[in-house]
């Protein structure tokens, strides 16, 4: 079915609204009890301890062991004043960080992606997905040490290209922004491929033959016909793989060292080192804000993508 | 067109290198992972000098390791267990139930999946010290769960959304009765996804490190708190050799999860 996207666009629409209609007139099944555990570990175990958290960042101290508490901005001023110049700084470098790690993750995810989503033999396809979930299923920590076992001084690296008379002194590939990058890279790319090789297997293949037809160049078909088509995809895994880097602990930590201070690291710090659970609290929401923000636009993004789908 | 009839095609080749860098790229950490635990220095050093299995000997002779690997274990299945019932029942609920936001309701269970999870952990930590329950073992059964339910919950989804419910239908109007159809039809069509989604509850309650990072008490720590407070200090084949562990734990999840669902049904967004 071919249709015009605005025909298309009324099509959905009025569609919409039959199934509305249609839905609000069957009764809630019995079944929809079952839900129920589901939604008592989802208040219980999430949003309540949100809600607290939201609401101690709000509090002088510790309602518990402390009766005259009372409702304060400080710790939020504490941040916006940032008299130690420290806070503002690790905002900015997990969002640098983060950025820096989706962009390199869809170029690096992209291609892979493709060859997912095009390939004939359903065995090369069966591999590809191994190649892609094995890594992702082994823990952030185990693949950290990975990554540092490569990137040291004495790492893989840097030895061989120092016994291939390459290079004289060590680069400095880790306890840097870089190291960081390159690991968080590794650990979120399989997010990328998968949401990306959805999107890109959904795209008619004949459109580019099409486009071939004409004269154009693979490349060129690629870049003008499939590209366009799958930027819903890139757009729904970058935003996945941003909101997931944002707050990354293990990663910036062992491959930044004391050069790299992020968000995470320092709500973390705050806890463990100052007990100050206001303060670590403030800093929480302060990244759950700019996470929802991505989140709610990620389920956007999903949101359009099954709506197109169910048409197709 | 003419390219495409040259013995040697430039566009493909570029293109199947680029994908062969990438896939090496994806891939050669984890080999990587396998020189160092097999390599005797005591140091994390290249090129390896040879063959031994001290460091496995090390990592399993261990009591700190080990205390930690089977806490993680025992957390693990209870994850496995709690997240296939409690995912399981609410894919049910959403796809049959007629519940009115249900489509808010999915979006809600999976959002544990994208809220940072050091979040959840700081949170959880915060309730729970609020409440003056401590850091209990079923606290982070239950902290874990959560973010395993999203897994099972997506593949029991995928799987109830390709569910033919004529089948059902004509159960019911041969003479079963709707717990026979549910028992003897239902559970058995939607079984591969639960199965699948419980692996994978498995498997990230076993690498999960945020939210065990607040949870767990000193002593009491799962093993990737354990690894990751050793690798502060000290970088040595027995690391190499747990990574080695959890990796091959990582392969095999992936072939049984092949085998039971195609892993295919993940790809679905």
């Amino acid at each position: 079915m071919d249709f015009p996207p605005r025909e298309r666009r009324a099509g959905i629409a009025s569609l919409r609204r039959v199934s509305f209609v249609v839905k609000r007139r069957s009764p809630i099944a019995p079944v929809a009890w079952l839900v129920a555990p589901a939604l008592l570990l989802f208040v219980v175990f999430f949003v309540m301890p949100f809600a607290v958290m939201a609401t101690l960042s709000l509090l002088s101290g510790n309602p518990v062991n402390n009766p005259n508490v009372v409702f304060t901005w400080k710790h939020y001023d504490r941040f916006i004043e940032d008299s130690a110049g420290i806070f503002h700084d690790a905002l900015w470098s997990t969002l640098r960080i983060g950025l820096v790690t989706t962009i390199a993750a869809l170029l690096v995810g992209y291609p892979l992606a493709h060859w997912m989503a095009r390939i004939k033999s359903r065995v090369g396809h069966a591999a590809l997905l191994m190649a892609v979930i094995a890594p992702m299923l082994t823990g952030i920590v185990v693949r950290t040490f990975a990554w540092m076992t490569l990137l040291q001084d004495k790492g893989v690296i840097n030895v061989t290209l120092q016994s291939w008379g390459l290079i004289e002194k060590p680069l400095p590939l880790m306890y840097n922004e870089f190291g960081t990058v390159v690991a968080l890279v590794h650990i979120y790319v399989p997010f990328m491929v998968l949401t990306l090789t959805g999107v890109i297997g959904r795209i008619d293949e004949r459109l580019e033959q099409a486009a071939r037809g004409l004269g154009a160049s693979r490349f060129r078909a690629f870049l003008e016909v499939t590209l366009p088509l799958s930027l819903p995809g890139i757009l729904a895994g970058s935003l996945l793989v941003f909101a997931l880097s944002i707050s990354a602990y293990v990663t910036p930590f062992l491959m930044g060292g004391t050069n790299v201070l992020t968000l995470p690291m320092l709500i973390y710090q705050q806890v463990s080192s100052s007990f100050n659970l206001g303060f670590a609290g403030a800093l929480g929401v302060v990244l759950l804000g700019v996470s929802l923000v991505i989140i709610v636009a990620y389920n956007h993004v999903l949101a359009r993508l099954s709506g197109e789908e169910a048409l197709s | 067109m003419i390219a495409r009839r040259r013995p040697f095609d430039t566009g493909r080749a570029a293109y199947l290198t680029l994908n062969g860098a990438i896939l090496l790229f994806l891939l050669a950490p984890l080999a990587v992972v396998a020189v160092f635990a097999l390599n005797p220095l005591p140091y994390i050093s290249f090129p390896p000098v040879g063959v031994t299995t001290r460091w496995f000997e090390k990592f399993f002779t261990s009591s700190d390791f080990m205390t930690a690997l089977w806490l993680s274990l025992r957390v693990a299945v209870m994850v496995l267990v709690l997240s296939t019932v409690i995912g399981g029942m609410c894919a049910l609920a959403l796809v049959r139930g007629n519940l009115p936001g249900a489509r808010v309701l999915t979006a809600c269970f999976m959002s544990p999946l994208m809220l940072p999870a050091i979040l959840t952990g700081l949170a959880l930590f915060q309730l729970f010290l609020l409440s003056g329950v401590g850091r209990p073992v079923w606290g982070l059964v239950a902290g874990h769960t959560l973010v395993a339910v999203p897994y099972v919950l997506r593949t029991t989804l995928a799987v109830l959304h390709n569910f033919d419910r004529r089948i059902e239908e004509a159960a019911a109007s041969l003479g079963a009765t709707p717990r026979r159809v549910f028992f003897e039809v239902t559970l058995p069509i939607i079984r591969p996804g639960v199965i699948a989604g419980g692996i994978f509850a498995f498997i990230v309650s076993f690498d999960q490190f945020p939210i065990s990072l607040f949870l767990v008490l000193p002593k009491g720590e799962t093993l990737p708190v354990v690894l990751f407070n050793y690798m502060k200090f000290d970088l040595d084949g027995a690391i190499a050799a747990a990574s080695m562990v959890s990796i091959l734990l990582a392969l095999s999840v992936v072939l049984l999860l092949e085998r039971v669902i195609g892993l295919k049904a993940y790809v679905k967004l």
